[in-house]
């Protein structure tokens, strides 16, 4: 064959679109349709589509400098022993690969935090249900729907699935932040309302999202509503296989992102090991997260791509594009997904690296007979978990503090840049700030002030949603004042 | 000897190659014999991964080729965009021949260089809706399956276990599953655009099931054919009239077929409602751009006039992209429902597409595909 064809899954998010990756003579990668990929039929989003351009490639370095692989390890493991760890591993990389990476975390006496710092504020009874949700499958025959994500522009590949549900007769209620085409009812109402007034039942499917972000308050409130409602629930979430780290690293720590940012700046974590996941890129302000990491003795990175923090750490251990390598993914409905890849270099790295730190020995083999023992026997094709926890106490749920609102989405995750450089306001907005046709509003917070085009929408008055990662955000909500420029 | 026009029966002399071939292995001894003889320096196959699913690749490597025996119907690719600036021969069903027509007009494929080798094509199938259609209709396992047919209207499937199950297509299609709606209008069935036409109507008596009928169309045919006589890769015969009539007569009923689903796939809608129809039909577009990316006789690159006046920050209930996309492929959709297949949205785009192109398509009496120096009616450039 010329070139190599890669049967692969995209990383934009979880919900495990299978597709080809084809390398050309001249290493130039190119985006194929993969038909009978049961979770997307082939069919990918802008994001998917544009995988090629995010495609690239990391750089083993040693403090600033280009190294080689073996180096790399060496001056980690040196680094590591005897230190104080905190680890990170999202889920953007292979069950195979992660649970390596856990494997060095038990050989240090420490955890991988998945970043996904919710899970630990729920009881572990509803986890199965948080993790691996309704299928995809099912949701096109819920009577009803009620929409907490706008598909459209966060989950793209749920909206063919909507509208499946739509021929079959459901009706879908939008409970977000602008009014959705695919909705048959668009609703802004206080959230003590949702039990009474969405019309959910159990014949319902509630469609909401996790992420590094989310408020745990808010996941109580849609595990309540479910309760309440007896309606199913499925949670989407980033990063493709997000759902095969939290099976993986189940009983452990959890942190999220924001408290390991918090522990850097108070000085508590001195060391932070991260496979595939780059603060920088998945903190809501991209400088504030850089200079965060700046605070660190040591930050030892094991990825795939180049990304914003391969340059402010002390050592990169570089390892093969994701769809080159062996391994598997679950997808948010708990499928299990094969890369067609062989290449094995991060696990024989990380396997290094475990030997080093006075770990075992690890091969690819192995930890993919573990992972089919001990999450897929589980976990795939999974009947629906009915929810087994009891109504959870939402406490303090914390009252969204801003007017600018992140609409999180594959290339916020990835800090990629897109067609999206404006914000969303309602018509109102535009009038009352009288904004130009084509002209430019501008949003001030504490971390500054931008300029940015503007979309029409129908949404609340005073809100702004932005798809694309902003500087003057401080949080997934932001308090920002406008005016026109 | 072999000359333009011939009608030949034919097979694969290795008895591995014609025994896994589809019908008679011809196309995969063509194919292999261009490549081991010079003919061509690549040839583009499918490389088989189960039964629903298979990859295109370009190879240079006759084993390769050799292994890629058997008619896939439910991998609905178009092969045209992997033959692009190559010296290829390649395996073509109508729509394939036909995009590389239309980008050979465009100036991004050379015919001289390229040997199209056809295959008649009833129609293909989504795989995920005939994994579907396995459980609902036959009562099959997917994973159980190890071939597949059709033969007289009736799409049979063969499992590990050596069973057999047929059932009619015109059953299937009633029950929402069957070919892809693109194939179901499509009425052109053998590859007379193509350099040969092969296909196993017309293939009768004792050869039934072991050989494969194929037309020569044009002096590339005649060469690719000699070609692989001499590399003692086939054996071919005249076909006889009976046979010959037989082909003409399912071809026709097909294209019958075709014309009357047409009607049934088009209702007409009232002059004053069809701007609403495009935009309603439009409206959950996420503006991925596959359906330029797939497109096969798309020959523009990633800046394009679609793409030019199209902008996120526009809110338009139709995209300025789509009715670009919409005029400009007016005189070159040649309806082969790629765009369709990967729509994440699931608009029919391919229907949209072909409810504006048709008509112009006919007042002008051209059909995009079908000879590389029929201009398109609304060609700004002749490219020399
Ligand atoms: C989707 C489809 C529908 C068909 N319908 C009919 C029909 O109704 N009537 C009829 O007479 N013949 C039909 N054919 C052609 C027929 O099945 C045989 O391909 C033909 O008779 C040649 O047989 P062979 O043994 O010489 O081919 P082989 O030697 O087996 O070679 C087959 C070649 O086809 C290529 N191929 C396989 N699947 C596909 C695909 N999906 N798209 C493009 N290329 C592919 C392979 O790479 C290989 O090169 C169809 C073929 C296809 C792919
Ligand atoms: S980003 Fe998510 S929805 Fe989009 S193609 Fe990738 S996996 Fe599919």
């Amino acid at each position: 064959m010329i070139g190599n064809v890669y049967q692969t899954v995209c990383p934009g998010c979880n919900m495990g679109c299978g597709l080809y990756i084809r390398e050309d003579e001249e290493g130039a990668l190119l985006v194929d349709f993969m038909k009978s990929s049961p979770a997307n039929l082939g069919k990918l989003c802008r994001f998917g589509m544009k995988l090629p351009h995010h495609y690239s490639k990391a750089t083993s370095m040693v403090d600033g400098k280009e190294s080689s692989v073996e180096d790399a390890i060496k001056a980690a493991s040196d680094r590591l022993k005897g230190a104080n760890v905190t680890m990170l591993g999202v889920g953007n990389t292979t069950n195979e690969e992660s649970l390596a990476f856990s494997n060095i975390a038990d050989a240090m006496g420490t955890v991988v935090n998945t970043g996904m710092g919710v899970y630990s504020e729920l009881p572990t009874e509803c986890h199965p249900t948080v993790g691996v949700g309704i299928t995809l499958d099912d949701i096109e025959s819920a009577k009803r729907i009620a929409l907490f994500v706008d598909p459209y522009v966060q989950y793209p590949l749920l909206v063919r699935r909507i509208l499946a549900a739509k021929k079959n007769g459901a009706s879908v209620v939008s409970v977000g932040w602008k009014d959705l085409h695919l909705a048959d009812e668009n609703r802004y109402i206080d959230p003590d309302l949702y039990e009474s007034e969405l019309g959910l039942d159990s014949e319902s499917v509630i469609i909401a999202d996790v992420h590094p972000n989310t408020d745990p308050g808010w996941v109580k409130r849609m595990l309540n509503l479910a309760l309440k409602t007896q309606a199913k629930i499925l949670f989407m979430k980033p990063f493709v296989n997000a759902t095969g780290v939290d099976l993986l690293c189940k009983g452990t720590g959890q942190k999220g992102i924001p408290e390991i940012m918090d522990g850097i700046n108070e000085g508590s974590i001195k060391t932070l090991v991260i496979l595939d996941s780059d603060p920088v890129e998945l903190m809501p302000n991209s400088d504030v997260a850089a200079e965060t990491l700046k605070k660190l003795d040591n930050l030892i990175v094991i990825t795939s791509r180049d990304s914003p923090v391969n340059k402010m750490a002390s050592i990169v251990i570089a390892t093969e594009p994701l769809c080159a390598k062996a391994g598997s993914f679950m997808n948010v409905e708990g499928l299990l997904l094969n890369n067609s890849g062989e290449d094995t270099a991060g696990i024989d790295a990380m396997s290094a690296l475990s030997q080093n730190l006075g770990g075992a020995a690890m091969d690819y083999q192995e930890l993919h007979n573990t992972v089919l023992e001990s999450i897929v026997k589980k976990f795939t094709k999974p009947k629906y978990k009915e929810l087994a926890c009891e109504v959870l106490d939402i406490g303090p749920f914390e009252e969204k503090k801003g007017n600018l609102i992140y609409l999180y989405n594959p290339f916020m995750w990835f800090d990629q840049s897109d067609d999206n450089d404006f914000v969303m306001v309602n018509m109102n907005t535009v009038n009352k700030l009288g904004l130009s046709k084509g002209g430019m509003i501008a949003l001030t917070s504490d971390a500054g002030t931008v300029n940015m085009r503007y979309r029409v929408e129908d949404m609340p008055d005073g809100l702004i949603l932005t798809a694309k990662k902003l500087p003057v955000a401080t949080g997934w909500t932001t308090v920002v004042s406008t005016e026109a420029v | 000897m072999v000359n333009v026009g011939d009608m030949l029966v034919g097979y694969a002399t290795d008895e591995n190659v014609r025994k896994r071939g589809a019908s008679g292995g011809l196309v995969t001894a063509v194919l292999a014999a261009a490549l081991e003889k010079g003919l061509v320096e690549n040839v583009v196959v499918m490389k088989h991964i189960n039964e629903f699913e298979a990859v295109p690749i370009i190879t240079n490597d006759v084993d390769e080729v050799l292994a890629s025996t058997g008619s896939l119907h439910s991998v609905p690719v178009n092969l045209a965009k992997y033959a692009m600036g190559r010296k290829v021969a390649m395996p073509a069903k109508p729509c394939d021949a036909q995009a590389v027509i239309e980008q050979a007009k465009r100036g991004m494929i050379d015919l001289d260089n390229t040997y199209i080798v056809g295959l008649n094509c009833g129609g293909s199938m989504h795989p995920v809706t005939t994994k579907k259609m396995l459980v609902a209709m036959y009562d099959i396992d997917p994973e159980d399956v190890v071939g597949e047919d059709i033969e007289k209207g009736k799409l049979i499937f063969k499992t590990k276990n050596g069973e057999e199950k047929a059932i009619a297509i015109d059953e299937l299609e009633e029950a929402g599953f069957g070919r892809r709606e693109s194939c179901r209008f499509c009425t052109l069935k053998i590859p007379v655009n193509a350099d040969l036409a092969c296909g196993n109507w017309g293939v009768i008596g004792d050869l039934a099931g072991s050989a494969t009928f194929c037309q020569v169309m044009n002096d590339k045919g005649v060469k690719l054919l000699e070609n692989a006589i001499e590399a003692g890769r086939i054996e071919v015969e005249p076909a006889s009239d009976k046979a010959i009539a037989i082909r003409a007569k399912v071809n026709d009923v097909m294209v019958n077929l075709g014309s009357t689903l047409e009607k049934e796939i088009f209702p007409d809608i009232p002059d004053k409602e069809r701007m609403q129809y495009y935009m309603e039909q439009m409206e959950d577009c996420i503006d991925c751009g596959a359906c330029k990316e797939v497109c096969p006789v798309c020959a523009c690159g990633e800046d394009s006039k679609c793409t030019m006046f199209h902008s996120l920050v526009d809110n338009y209930k139709m995209s300025m992209y789509h009715l670009v996309r919409l005029l400009h492929l007016s005189d070159s959709c040649i309806a082969c429902g790629q765009c369709s297949d990967v729509c994440p949205s699931d608009i029919p785009i391919t229907l949209l597409q072909s409810r504006f192109a048709i008509p112009s398509q006919r007042k002008r009496e051209y059909t995009p595909g079908m000879n590389v120096d029929d201009v398109p009616p609304f060609f700004e450039v002749i490219l020399k």
